[in-house]
């Protein structure tokens, strides 16, 4: 074959989207795994480190699933959840360990024996929907192999950026840890649609073709290669020409439709001219500039606990200090909102236990309800070296931009009076030493707990603005957990009790004045923004890949309409039938 | 006393017996003590495990045998064969 020929491949599109990178063969195959035989009086540590794997496999989907719960699509956080499930599986727990006990060999080649098995199983199948279920079976498998023999392999969260990656086939597990700015695209061997690879990749909107042929890359000195999401096409190799017509397609096509992409550099607005701020949900320094490309107004959400997650550890002050400078500097004036560390409770870490801050969560032993356990700033006033540290880090950047500090959790407004009294006192010492601090810098309360939602008059006439989160808000107030399949079907943001709270919360943040953003998945969701836009929200905070997407929404839409909509959905009493008038309603505006 | 009962259940759901109708069944047999097996195609298995149920792969309209063996047996029963015939809250 030819060098540097261009080369078409056709597969069959999974994710749509354009990726333009170089290609990165990946694998998470089980090469050379030795098999020993365990003698019968050592057999039962033998069962020991296995039961220690699969307490450490279910320590990694829990760690996932918290990370994902915030920010995430809810599909990623139902996966995770049934791995979770498969994990405490009899078939992985009782029976595993009888058939060490049985075999008397090291666990490695007996759990790989079951893969195998199941491999087999797969094969069998002939339903492409059950094919892909039992490749789950085999992810969750392999996730414990992988801590029965801890070498270093390969992770999709630690690839060169804009990497073309290349597969035998993607389990959910390798594709929860991507991201859409570092993987340019994925391109398979196997995998079907129905994936839950494929439902994720989906998801973080990151392009993927599957079945094609991928040993064909290792036959020609592959260079470029552009990946077609939308088509199915992978090109290897391309003219300039071929490049240059995919790079400006790739260009309009960073959402899905050119459409959205044109309305990232206009103003969020209504036909009638209501200006309608839209911020960036991020998590890391590097995002910022994805956000402003996609036309954020700021950034709404800074979900600061995300630093702790890379490093193991919290960060220190210099370490937060500039990071949040140089976020405040590359915002250039536009607001930037520092969420407090949103841990604890269901959300904590496991660092090692080596680790310098391993004690931190260790000190809050198993809370028998971690849900409505000690997180965030309950978790923060419990640690005040932590919270003043972090409060620091947010004074130190403030000179450099429009630095706000977001309190998560509140109950009442002890806790804003805490910061606020923390806040006042550590830049008064910083202004002794002769530090610039902002003037005043603003400081606000989130609203997800049922109580600060019913105090938010009060609230809102202490705190400098509000942010409603309606993650947590929906399930706080319906009492109904979304991973739990019995009442995920209660959750929903679309709820009537949900709207009054929410029309409630911006009443008081009218009254007094005082800015409110609402953030959470129902800002990204078609449905809700018209709504939301009615009862009165003019600033919306969602993950920068969305912000073309509400742009474009809310561009379609007249005040008085979107007002009409939001009475006439208060008139309902049951969730179900406010889902079907809005489904009605709004599919045929929104277009 | 123990008791045991089988009963033949028809699959309803659209996609067969996947993830969700297998964790849901799971989790209403937590609270029970009875033994539950599901027969399919001569292959029986254990219908606490979510694994093996998904392993039957059966598809929509797929014939189960469901048998019940414990002091709870009835009422295990009820629930099982309520939740096949509610499609596990599909419909």
């Amino acid at each position: 074959m030819e060098k540097n020929e261009e080369i078409v491949l056709r597969g069959l599109p999974i994710s749509r989207g354009i990726g333009i990178g170089l290609p990165l063969f990946f694998s998470n195959t089980d090469d050379n795994i030795p098999e020993t035989n365990v003698s019968k009086h050592c057999i039962e540590s033998e069962v020991e480190r296995y039961r220690q794997a699969l307490h450490l496999s279910r320590q990694d989907v829990e760690r996932l699933q918290h990370l994902s719960l915030n920010d995430g699509p809810p599909e990623i956080v139902n996966i995770l959840g049934t791995h979770l499930e498969m994990l405490q599986d009899p078939l992985m727990t009782s029976v595993m360990e009888d058939k060490i006990r049985a075999i008397c060999k090291n666990s490695e080649s007996i759990v790989l024996g079951v893969i195998d098995e199941y491999k087999k199983r797969f094969r069998n199948i002939k339903d492409g929907y059950f094919q892909e279920r039992v490749r789950d079976i085999i992810d969750v498998s392999r996730r414990v192999l992988g801590h029965l023999r801890p070498v270093q392999s390969m992770r999709l969260c630690s690839v060169p950026t804009n990497s073309i990656v290349l597969a035998h086939d993607l389990v959910p597990s390798d594709t929860v840890e991507a991201s859409a700015g570092q993987i340019g695209a994925f391109v398979t061997a196997s995998g079907g649609i129905t994936s839950h690879a494929a439902i994720i990749a989906r998801a973080k909107g990151i392009p993927y073709v599957a079945h094609v042929d991928i040993k064909l890359f290792r036959r020609f000195d592959a260079g470029m290669v552009i990946v077609d999401g939308t088509q199915g096409i992978v090109i290897v190799n391309p003219t300039s020409q071929t490049l240059k017509k995919y790079q400006s397609l790739k260009k309009g096509q960073l959402q899905n439709f050119r459409l959205m992409q044109s309305a990232t550099h206009l103003k969020g607005e209504t036909i009638d001219g209501y200006q309608v701020r839209i911020f960036a949900n991020l998590e890391e320094l590097r995002e910022i500039d994805f956000a402003i490309r996609h036309g954020a107004s700021g950034v709404g959400l800074m979900r600061t606990e995300y630093l702790l997650f890379s490093r193991k550890r919290f960060p220190t002050e210099d370490e937060q200090t500039a990071i949040y400078r140089k976020m405040a500097q590359r915002l250039e004036g536009r607001p930037l909102v520092i969420r407090i560390y949103d841990v604890g409770g269901d959300k904590k870490f496991d660092f090692e236990p080596a680790s310098p801050d391993a004690h931190y969560f260790a000190a809050l032993g198993n809370e028998p309800n971690p849900a409505l356990g000690c997180r965030a700033i309950r978790f923060m006033l419990r640690f005040p070296q932590l919270l003043d540290a972090q409060l620091r880090a947010c004074l130190r950047a403030s000179q450099y931009g429009d630095v706000h500090i977001l309190i998560p959790m509140v109950s009442d407004v002890s806790e804003l009076r805490q910061v606020r009294a923390r806040v006042a006192k550590i830049s008064s010492e910083m202004r002794r030493k002769g530090m610039k601090v902002a003037r005043s810098i603003p400081i606000g309360c989130m609203i997800e707990v049922p109580s600060s939602a019913l105090l938010c008059d009060a609230l809102a006439k202490e705190a400098d603005f509000l942010s409603v989160g309606t993650n947590d808000l929906v399930q706080y107030v319906l009492a109904a957990d979304r991973n739990n399949i019995l009442t995920s079907n209660i959750y929903s943001p679309a709820h009537p009790s949900i709207l009054r709270l929410i029309r409630m919360i911006i009443a008081s943040s009218s009254r007094f004045k005082k800015p409110l953003l609402l953030c959470g998945e129902s800002a990204a969701d078609p449905v809700m923004i018209p709504l939301l836009l009615g009862l009165g929200i003019r600033e919306f905070s969602v993950a920068s890949r969305n912000i073309p997407l509400v742009k474009h929404i809310i561009r379609k839409w007249r005040i008085l309409d979107a007002c009409q909509l939001a009475e006439q959905a208060l008139e309902y009493y049951c969730a179900d039938d406010l889902k079907h008038f809005l489904e009605e309603r709004i599919s045929s505006l929104n277009g | 006393m123990a008791v045991k009962l089988t009963c033949k259940v028809k699959v309803k759901n659209q996609l067969g017996l996947h993830t969700r109708p297998a964790a849901a069944i799971v989790k209403m047999l937590q609270p029970l003590k009875s033994s539950v097996y599901f027969t399919y195609k001569s292959e029986t298995i254990n219908a606490r495990s979510i694994m093996s149920i998904l392993m039957l792969a059966a598809r929509k309209n797929s014939q189960i045998v469901v048998s019940v063996e414990g002091e709870d047996a009835e009422a295990a029963m009820r629930i099982m064969v309520r939740a096949f015939e509610e499609q596990f809250g599909e419909k």
